[in-house]
């Protein structure tokens, strides 16, 4: 019994150590000021259809790679810590999913993040939220709802929209969204 | 062994080991002399222990003697657990390997492949981020109209960018 113990407690370590870098690195991107905590969105929209997470690291890479082809690209890259995405499709319990996205936005509110562009028709919802700690950008939030996909972007670092929009035309990606 | 022979054999073994004093060995010479059963009981004894000085001992071959000294050890009590018992200290020993191991298979520098696949997953986050920015666009102007959705718009580039500089001019 007490050998049968033991090997759940190696197993168990071995696991541990094994996903110790993923954790580290989802441990660096909670700890900045611009992390947004969506909470458990799993429970109420279902499996995402699309998960990104990018830590500062990763992104350096992708802007020192980037430098040569974009130097604006580079630029605006250089200034982010983090990218973090979740899409989900809503096929049914829409009514549920409005309900959560409120939920995240009271939350939003009280950590502090600034309300910047709000849509709030019928048939869909745009929520985009900056949060500033001493005059510094640390993040940017930007949610989206409609009748069949919600969306949960956090930027980590600071990001112009009009230097996205500049450099949107770099990148060759189409995304299949139905928001318009 | 009878009562005679157990009365003299610790004195007729005194005499062949020498550890017999001199007046107790000329008296038991001297009762052996007078007893015949005594006397031949020490010649016996001493053909004996000549006999026994010319056997030689015989050197066990080794794989008996190993198999005899692992007698105790294995009606020894096995302890429960314990950290020092070989397998557990060889356990303990392969942790570092492991880290080591783990650490080695995920370097820090990530692969041109990855750095690919992470440029992919940022444009995909930009573009949503893109299209979000879009409808935004959209519902202000069709709310305000085009002038003023630049308007707004822009202001809220500006408001962003404000604390982008703000950012720079602390840096700086």
């Amino acid at each position: 019994m007490k050998r049968l113990l033991m090997s759940k407690f190696v197993i168990g370590l071995f696991c541990t150590l094994l996903a110790l870098p993923a954790m580290a690195q989802e441990d660096e991107l909670v700890d900045l000021p611009g992390y947004v905590d969506f909470g458990d969105l799993s429970a109420t929209y279902g499996e995402p259809k699309i998960t990104i997470n990018l830590g500062g690291t990763m992104l350096n890479f992708v802007g020192m790679m980037s430098s040569s082809e974009s130097p604006e690209t580079s630029e605006m890259i250089s200034k982010l810590k983090g990218i973090r995405v979740q899409i989900f499709s809503l096929d049914e319990n829409v009514d549920a999913a409005r309900e959560q996205f409120g939920k995240t936005k009271s939350g939003l509110k009280s950590s502090g993040w600034e309300p910047i562009v709000q849509v709030n028709e019928d048939d869909e919802q745009v929520l985009v939220y900056m949060k500033a700690v001493d005059g510094n950008m640390e993040g940017m939030t930007v949610m989206v709802v409609d009748d069949e996909e919600a969306v949960f972007v956090n930027v980590i670092g600071q990001l112009n929209p009009a230097e996205l929009a500049q450099v949107m035309d770099k990148f060759d990606v189409n995304v299949d969204m139905d928001l318009d | 062994m009878n009562e005679y022979d157990e009365k003299w054999e610790d004195r007729i073994n005194a005499l062949l080991d020498g550890e017999l004093s001199i007046d107790d060995a000329e008296l038991l010479k001297a009762q052996a002399s007078d007893d015949r059963e005594l006397a031949r009981a020490i010649v016996e004894a001493y053909q004996l222990q000549q006999v026994m000085d010319q056997v030689s001992v015989e050197q066990a071959p080794q794989s008996l003697t190993k198999r005899l000294n692992a007698i105790p050890r294995e009606h020894r009590s096995k302890p429960v657990f314990s950290l020092f018992q070989p397998r557990w200290a060889m356990a303990l020993a392969a942790i570092p390997l492991v880290v080591i191991s783990i650490s080695l298979m995920r370097p820090d520098t990530p692969s041109a492949s990855e750095i690919a696949q992470a440029r992919q997953e940022m444009a995909i986050a930009f573009a949503y981020l893109d299209k979000a920015a879009v409808i935004t666009g959209r519902e202000i102007e069709s709310t305000v109209g085009h002038t003023m959705a630049n308007a707004v718009t822009g202001s809220v580039n500006k408001v962003i960018q404000s604390e982008n500089l703000t950012s720079k001019e602390k840096e700086a």
